[in-house]
This record gives structure tokens, C-alpha cells and sequence, in this order.
């Protein structure tokens, strides 16, 4: 019989990371063997309840365990944020087109994150990570509403580290202990930062984080073509059928989840 | 297919429902309240099915796209599409075109719906040419013909006392080579016969339409209203039923929705409209599309712009059955006329 699209893998949740007061880390084991590519999305299955996508958040070359970090929203994540290791929940996917990473060699990569939009893009800079030698540099920014709403918060030092690296977080509010900038994240996107003549910008974050970043990068002389911005939209069944994640003429599940500015710049109020 | 056409008589026909029968569940229009409707034919009611008149009030679609349908049970073993054999007897034009809008959505790319597959390739298509039309059918206007061109297995154009019977596929080769005594040679003039009563439903179908006439491609009008804020007065008779959804031949929006089971849970696929306001809705609360009017005109631009950029035709197949269902009186064709209106205003084209 031909695969059907539509089962979900069970899974068994190997361990829960608790990232900040709404945003939970799964470490999730698939029974059976999947991979996926930084920038595609999967659904997961809370069992009886539903699905939501998600981008999963770890590194693609280990897809032995896959993670996904998720913020409690709706009803499936509210139910997902009380479960256990050892508990099961379900995986469908990969889903969408994952970023064009080789055409990212030679180049500058900005990559900029708002709150839990810091999931997917964790994922990509693994995926970086893999192929520093060709890439030019990796500038990261990245927005959060406080000090305390920041996931990874041993892990970004760690990724400071690297060669080739540079990441700048701001926060809306600081608090006492906070020795960093605070604002909104467009205020850290300084010119300079990269060449836009070389370079390429990576956006995934809330709606009105994008709208205002990409006004920014366009203002920053980026050309349409080379910012790439991760859009969310209600995907249900993740193979371009059900309709409920269009954007324009583009169903997000199939044609995205990313698209550059020059793909949706004609729709009005894309985001 | 070969161009050769035959003749089946009304005796002949019921026959041939017969031996249908033996192999299929046949599906049908019979006359209900001065309408046609879609009914299960039985041997005792083979006589009830209506194939004069045009489109029936409802569509095949639910054959095929069910309103509900199980598509997963996890984590056990899970289920496999059984789907039965149907023949879809006296489909018209629009409703042959219908389902190559949802096999163009359903059987496209690598990943497919399998269940919409088993459905579809169990469906023999038995098409008539529509002999009269509604005054809500516009078929003409969305490139469509009162007739089926393609998509059927056979097509049967009325005659006195019996059909003109068109091949149009190898499964409708065979039931003609199965049956060789009920189909005859066409006669001498039958095809000359077939073209005249065809070309006087297209003039009935320009007659009816006469007050729409547009300058405009579709497409064009739609791509260039884009912006337009004028549909916000073009939706203040829409009250959000849905029914237009529901009623469409080419809605092929659904839902999963899981139900808990002792082993982990079902899954089903449940037809969903594009009209309701958490359609476009995530978790969190932003919504897309939470205005009426913003979803009245997605539903416009994915039959008259997105799917034209997607499918290269037109979804709408011009049915009318949306004027027909609506509960606000909301007629496409004048929306059409009211939008073109508006080009100079909003000329913009993308």
C-alpha cells in the first residue's frame, strides 16, 4: 500500500527542557527513522487531541532524537507543555522546503530571531555551523521580551564560541542583572553589521517582529530576493491539500514555510 | 479514443444500468420536487433516474471527498482505504470539471492524498450533456461548456428515444466491448443532431447570462482588486453560512480532527469552509484573515486568481449552485460585474 500522509510516527518524549516560564524544550525519539532539513516543519501530535507544526529546533545531521521547542499557545501545546519523558506523542513530516543553504556559501548570513522564533533558526545555525568553512560570517540577533523569555540560555555563549560568529540579544524590558541592550530588536540591526551586497538574512519570529525587521532590512539596502522569512499560517495537512495555510497563491506548507520578500512582497498584508 | 460514436436506446439503457448494478453502486439524478437530485439507484428504481434538464442540486463530490472520512488510526495497525465502486451516471459538464479541480489538488506532487486516490479510481464517469440549464448556471462564463469535454468514461447526448454514446476512455471502451448488444452503430445525422441541441443550450446559457457580460479576463479582474477596500460593501450580505462552501463541486478545504482511542487515536479528514472565522486562525489568536470580508474575497481569489496561477484554469466551474445555496442572495456573476467596475480605481496590475 502507498504511504499515507496522513498517520503520524509515534514517538516516545525522552526528555522535557523547561526554557523559560512558557517555553519547553521536547527531546523526542521517532520509532521510525526520519530526517529533515533546516527550515522544514513537521507536525506533532499530541495523541486524541490534535496537531501543530513545528520546526524542529535541533541539529538535522542527528535526527536520531529530534527536539521542538515549544511556547504554550492553543490547546495542543497547552496539553504537550504537561507531559513526561516516556510519555508518546505522534510525527508527521518533514514538511516544506528547507533553506538553500549551499546558496548561502561565500556570504554574510544575518540572522534575525524574535521570542520563541529562536526554535527554527537554532536548528539553521547547527546547520551553519556544519558548513562555517564556506561561509563569509554569521551575525546573529536576537529579540526577546526579558531577560527571563530567553530560550537556550547556556547554549548561546557556546555558540558565541564559534569562529566566524558574532550574536547580540536585546530585551523590551531589562531587568538589574541585564548588561545588554535593551529595545526593540530592529534598534541592534546596525549597517555595517554585513555586507547586503553579500549577503543573505534570515527572519523568523511573532508577525509584527517580522513586518518591522524586514522594513528594516529593506531600509538597510537588502535586496528582496536575499531575505528569507520563516511565515506562519494555520498548516494542517502538510502536503499542499487542505487550503488553510495559504498566503496569496503559495500554500505555506508546501511552498514555505520560508519565502523570500521577493515571493510574497505583492500580497497585501502578507503577515 | 476512437472518434466512433454509438447509439443506446431507452430500453437499452435501462440494461445497461442493470448490468452497472452488478458491478457498481450507481449514482444518479432523479426528479424531486420539480429538481434533480442525486440518488442511489436500486433495480426497482432505475426508471426514477432523470438524465433530461441540467446539473442536480447537489454535486458528486461527496462520492469522492467525503464529508467525513477516516484517514488514520495511530498507533496500531492502521487503516487502509476500502473504498466501493460507484458510477457517476448523468454528471454534466461542471460537474466533469469539478473533479479535475480536485484531482489537480488531491493527486498532485509526491505527496498525495491516498484516500481521495482509492475513492477516485473506483468512479466511472458516465457524463450527459446538460438539455436545458438554470438560471443561476454560468458555466460559459468560466470557460466551461453545458457538456462534458473531457474527464468522463462515457458521454451520452440525448436522442429521440435513446443517446448518442461517446468513448472517452479505455474503462468506457470496455463497457461498450462488454455489452455489445445493447450498443448500436450511430446513426447517419445523430452527430449533426448532437451539435444542434448542444449549441441550443449555449444559446439559452447566453440568453440567461446576458446581464453579465464581462470586457475583462476573470483572472484579471480579480488580480486587479486585490486592495480593493470595495469588498467590504460587496460582503454586507454575506452572513457567514458557508453554505457556498459546502455546496461547491471545487471546495476542497478540510480539517483533521482527532478523537482519542484506547491505542493513541483516530484520525479524520471533516470538510472545512474557508468562510469561518477560525479558519485561517493559530494558536496564539492571529488570524489572517478575521474580517468577513477578507475571507469572502480569499474565496473569490482562489477560484479566479491563486488557482488560475496554480491549476492554469479557472476552480469555479460555473455551477451556480453557491447563488443557489446562499442565504444573502449573493450572485458571483454580479459580484464579477461590480469588480470590473472598480478596475479603473484600483488599476494595479501585479
Amino acid at each position: 500500500m502507498e504511504q499515507n500522509n496522513y498517520r503520524p510516527i509515534k514517538a516516545k518524549i525522552e526528555n522535557v527542557i523547561t526554557e523559560t516560564s512558557n517555553i519547553k524544550t521536547f527531546v523526542i525519539k521517532p520509532e521510525e527513522p526520519i530526517s529533515f532539513l533546516a527550515g522544514q516543519f513537521m507536525q506533532v501530535t499530541v495523541p486524541g487531541m490534535g496537531e501543530s507544526p513545528f520546526t524542529p529546533s535541533s541539529d538535522p545531521k542527528h535526527a536520531e532524537s529530534i527536539e521542538f521547542t515549544v511556547m504554550k499557545a492553543g490547546s495542543v501545546t497547552v496539553k504537550l507543555h504537561s507531559m513526561k519523558p516516556g510519555e508518546y506523542v505522534g510525527l508527521r513530516g518533514p514538511f516544506g522546503k528547507p533553506y538553500p543553504i549551499s546558496d548561502f556559501h561565500g556570504k554574510d548570513i544575518y540572522v534575525v530571531g524574535g521570542g520563541v522564533g529562536l526554535a527554527p533558526l537554532r536548528a539553521l545555525l547547527f546547520a551553519l555551523f556544519h558548513e562555517l568553512d564556506h561561509l563569509n560570517k554569521i551575525e546573529v540577533r536576537f529579540g526577546s521580551r526579558s531577560p527571563n523569555d530567553i530560550s537556550y540560555k547556556d547554549a548561546i555563549p557556546e555558540w558565541a564560541k564559534r569562529p566566524k560568529t558574532n550574536i547580540n540579544i536585546t530585551v523590551d524590558m531589562g531587568d538589574p542583572s541585564w548588561k545588554g541592550n535593551v529595545g526593540l530588536v530592529t534598534t541592534i540591526l546596525k549597517d555595517g553589521d554585513v555586507n547586503v551586497k553579500n549577503a543573505v538574512a534570515i527572519v523568523c519570529g511573532p508577525p509584527i517582529m517580522m513586518k518591522f525587521v524586514n522594513k528594516r532590512l529593506l531600509d538597510m539596502s537588502f535586496e528582496p530576493k536575499d531575505i528569507f522569512l520563516s511565515m506562519e499560517k494555520n498548516m494542517s495537512c502538510g502536503i499542499g491539500k487542505c487550503f488553510h495555510c495559504n498566503l496569496g497563491h503559495f500554500l505555506c506548507c508546501k511552498d514555505g514555510p520560508v519565502f523570500t520578500w521577493e515571493q510574497i512582497k505583492d500580497i497585501p498584508e502578507p503577515w | 479514443m476512437s472518434n466512433k460514436e454509438y447509439y443506446l436506446s431507452n430500453a437499452n439503457f435501462s440494461e445497461l444500468v442493470k448490468k452497472l448494478l452488478a458491478e457498481a453502486r450507481v449514482i444518479a439524478p432523479v426528479e424531486f420536487n420539480g429538481r434533480n437530485i442525486l440518488e442511489e439507484i436500486r433495480e426497482d428504481s432505475i426508471s426514477n433516474i432523470n438524465l433530461s434538464g441540467y446539473r442536480t442540486v447537489e454535486s458528486f463530490k461527496s462520492y469522492i471527498f467525503k464529508l467525513i472520512e477516516q484517514v488514520s488510526s495511530y498507533f496500531g495497525t492502521d487503516i487502509s482505504p476500502k473504498p466501493p465502486k460507484y458510477v457517476f451516471l448523468g454528471a454534466r459538464g461542471c460537474d466533469t470539471s469539478s473533479i479535475e479541480v480536485l484531482d489537480n489538488v488531491y493527486l498532485e506532487g509526491p505527496l498525495k492524498d491516498t484516500f481521495y486516490e482509492a475513492n477516485r479510481k473506483n468512479i466511472t464517469i458516465i457524463s450527459a450533456d446538460c438539455a436545458d440549464c438554470g438560471k443561476t448556471c454560468f458555466c460559459t462564463m468560466v470557460n466551461g461548456k453545458p457538456y462534458a469535454i473531457k474527464m468522463f468514461d462515457l458521454n451520452f447526448s440525448p436522442m429521440p428515444n435513446g443517446f448518442l454514446v461517446e468513448v472517452g476512455s479505455d474503462r468506457g471502451r470496455e463497457i461498450v466491448d462488454k455489452n455489445p448488444g445493447l450498443f448500436t452503430d450511430a446513426e447517419a445525422g445523430m452527430g449533426k443532431e448532437k451539435v444542434v441541441n448542444r449549441q441550443k443550450v449555449l444559446d439559452r446559457l447566453a440568453e440567461i447570462n446576458a446581464g453579465f457580460k464581462l470586457k475583462l479576463e476573470l483572472c484579471e479582474i480579480h488580480k486587479r482588486n486585490i486592495e480593493n477596500k470595495y469588498w467590504k460593501v460587496l460582503t454586507k450580505d454575506c452572513v457567514e453560512c458557508s453554505a457556498c462552501n459546502f455546496i461547491c463541486p471545487t471546495c476542497t478545504c478540510f480539517v483533521l480532527l482527532d478523537h482519542k482511542t484506547t491505542e493513541g487515536g483516530k484520525r479524520d479528514k471533516v470538510w472545512d469552509a474557508c468562510l469561518k472565522s477560525g479558519y485561517a486562525k493559530v494558536a496564539g489568536g492571529a488570524n489572517a484573515r478575521g474580517k468577513l470580508y477578507e475571507r469572502l474575497q480569499n474565496r473569490y481569489q482562489c477560484k479566479f486568481d491563486y488557482s488560475y496561477d496554480r491549476q492554469g484554469r479557472y476552480t469555479c466551474v460555473g455551477c451556480g449552485r453557491c447563488i443557489d445555496g446562499c442565504a444573502g442572495n449573493i450572485d458571483m456573476r454580479k459580484i464579477f460585474v461590480e469588480l470590473e467596475r472598480q478596475v479603473p480605481l484600483t488599476a494595479k496590475l501585479k
